[in-house]
């Protein structure tokens, strides 16, 4: 008697480790749609230009920033360091695989805010986590980083440092202001990451 | 044929009473075969006397869960479309609280009370009764526990997604905690005095 | 063991039984997509009797208003089915095992009629838990885990966390 019921609890516990390897559903992880409305009111998924810089200066290795605009409006210009996944491939398996690293912040953008946040509502219903949205995308960041204005004189300090950091940062970025002016011209430079002048003024721009 | 078969359209709906009938003997052969059907034998559990309350319910769990995940693993069935009881974080627990002193003074749960009716036992006749009341009275009083009955609706959960574990994990762990539970319960009863019902 | 099969002591293994029922289970999800149930059909058969009675007064209750529709009888209701399929299960088993018997089964330290009384409010109360908790032990609990709702899980540990509690205070109708 005792041998049979030792055979039973082998079964079963063997039918358990096959459990164990089946992969995920996504399908199971839907978010139920009163929490998708409340985190959709929740505005605490965007993150300003200032922030995303600094952590792309700081070389932050959990940062994974995504341009959801096409192929074509990538290349042209982007954000260094970005990576492209155009809204309408959101889907597919290889982008769900790339997307569904827990250990990154994923950080969405687009011209402006609209088209990436449609790409957040989609990855929050599919129940990614921590999933961002650059507030006002490329155009805002471009004006406030690389189009950097310079503060009055009887500005206040903080806003002071805030403009070396960003002078800074695109010095980081486009090696010399005048390059990071023009967006076009800029775009071939895109991959060339090699001034490290920005180090020494971090301290002092960061926020 | 991918289950399940009646929302997916493959059994038309006109046979639902007759599978309900079907599945309905089937449910209540296997209760009274294992015993259901007597509240001394039921109240064992509680008392370590006799653990087949245990024993049948957690195998049953075991078992079908485990023909949900393997078949929807192999696509003979969509485990999204099964209906998922939505979780009402208070009125689930006052509930099963009130529920548990009803299963010490009357020794039965609604099912195996009606296996209990089908063999002749008065006192499960009795105990449907009481269901009936009971039910009755709760409609009856229902503007009273409205806010409690709807309050905190977390909708249809997993259990594995509030712990934040892998279904596949908990599903393991469950497997292991029901051969464990067995394993211990035929130890404690060994140490308990028999109780003659 | 086959001359005792039929004096009414003879039970299947409980192991063998819970396969038995948790195929059964299977199959009702397989087939219908949702699980098993039994307070459900009480429900349905208390809010069509109600409305039978006073169809004013149903309607105006909240709670039978939810389940009644004008198409639609409540009694025609799934689980209403499945509960006579219970009764003629049960009665199959009971003739196969000869157990069927008119009796009322308690403990011999305590009298037919307190037994009688305690099931009767045992069954009083488990009406109306399983109101609150939208299911009974088969209903929520049973066919809860098996797709791991958290409902469910939730609800058999309250269950039987309670009853375990309760049975130790009410130990004199059993033992």
């Amino acid at each position: 008697m005792n041998k049979k019921y030792l055979l039973l609890a082998g079964i079963a516990i063997s039918l358990g480790i096959g459990i164990l390897f089946m992969p995920e559903k996504n399908t199971e992880k839907q978010v139920q749609p009163e929490q998708l409305l409340a985190a959709i009111n929740d505005p605490s998924r965007f993150l300003s230009t200032d922030d995303i810089t600094d952590r792309l200066v700081k070389k932050d290795p959990a940062l994974m920033l995504i341009d959801v605009r096409p192929a074509t409006q990538f290349s042209a210009f982007s954000i260094p360091g970005a990576v492209n996944f155009p809204i309408d491939s959101l889907l597919t398996a290889s982008i769900q695989d790339m997307l569904n690293q827990k250990e990154m912040d994923k950080v969405f953008f687009s011209s402006s805010d609209l088209t990436s946040d449609q790409a957040w509502i989609i990855c929050k219903r599919m129940g990614l986590k921590r999933i961002y949205v650059l507030e006002g995308g490329v155009n805002k960041w471009f004006n406030t980083i690389v189009k950097a204005v310079k503060p009055a004189e009887t500005a206040p300090a903080e806003a002071m440092e805030l403009y070396q950091f960003r002078m800074a940062a695109c010095q980081h970025f486009f090696g010399s202001r005048e390059m990071g002016a023009n967006p076009v011209a800029t775009a071939e430079k895109k991959e060339v990451r090699v001034v490290k002048k920005a180090s020494g003024d971090k301290t002092g721009g960061g926020c | 044929m991918v289950g399940p078969l009646i929302p997916m359209g493959v059994i038309p709906e006109t046979w639902n009473n007759v599978i309900a009938l079907l599945l309905g003997g089937g449910f209540g052969f296997a209760l009274e075969a294992s015993g259901f059907s007597s509240s001394r034998k039921i109240m064992g559990t509680f008392f370590g006397y006799d653990f087949v309350v245990l024993r049948v319910f957690f195998t049953a769990a075991v078992t079908a869960m485990t023909g949900i995940l393997y078949f929807d693993y192999m696509g003979w069935m969509d485990a999204s479309m099964l209906y998922i009881n939505p979780y009402y974080v208070m009125s689930a627990i006052v509930g099963g609280i009130i529920m548990g002193m009803g299963f010490a003074l009357g020794g039965f749960c609604p099912g195996t009370s009606f296996c209990g009716i089908a063999i002749g036992k008065i006192d499960a006749m009795f105990f449907t009764a009481g269901l009936f009341i009971g039910v009755f009275i709760f409609s009856e009083l229902y503007p009273l526990f409205e806010g409690m009955y709807n309050s905190r609706n977390l909708g249809g959960v997993k259990i594995y997604e509030l712990l934040g574990m892998r279904e596949t994990v908990f599903a393991f762990l469950l497997i292991v905690a029901a051969v464990g539970m067995f394993y211990g319960a035929g130890f404690v009863e060994k140490k308990v005095r028999k109780v003659e019902y | 063991m086959a001359k005792n099969k039929r004096d009414g002591t003879f039970y299947i293994n409980p192991y063998l039984g819970g396969v038995l029922l948790g195929l059964v289970l299977f199959g009702t999800y397989y087939i219908t997509g949702r699980g098993l149930g039994a307070s459900g059909a009480v429900k349905s058969t208390v809010v069509t009797a109600v409305h039978a009675v006073a169809p004013s007064h149903a309607d105006e209750n909240k709670y039978y208003s939810k389940f009644l529709s004008d198409d639609v009888s409540p009694m025609s209701n799934w689980l209403v089915f499945e509960v006579l399929g219970i009764l003629a299960g049960g009665f199959l088993s009971g003739t196969i095992y000869g157990r069927l018997k008119l009796k009322v089964e308690h403990s011999p330290k305590i009298t037919s009629k307190r037994r009688l009384i305690a099931a009767l409010a045992g069954g009083l109360l488990f009406g109306i838990g399983s109101q609150f908790a939208r299911g009974c032990t088969s209903g929520a609990a049973l066919s809860g885990m098996a797709v791991l709702s958290a409902s469910g899980i939730i609800t058999m540990m309250a269950i039987f966390g309670s009853a375990y509690l309760f049975s130790w205070i009410f130990k004199k109708l059993w033992i």
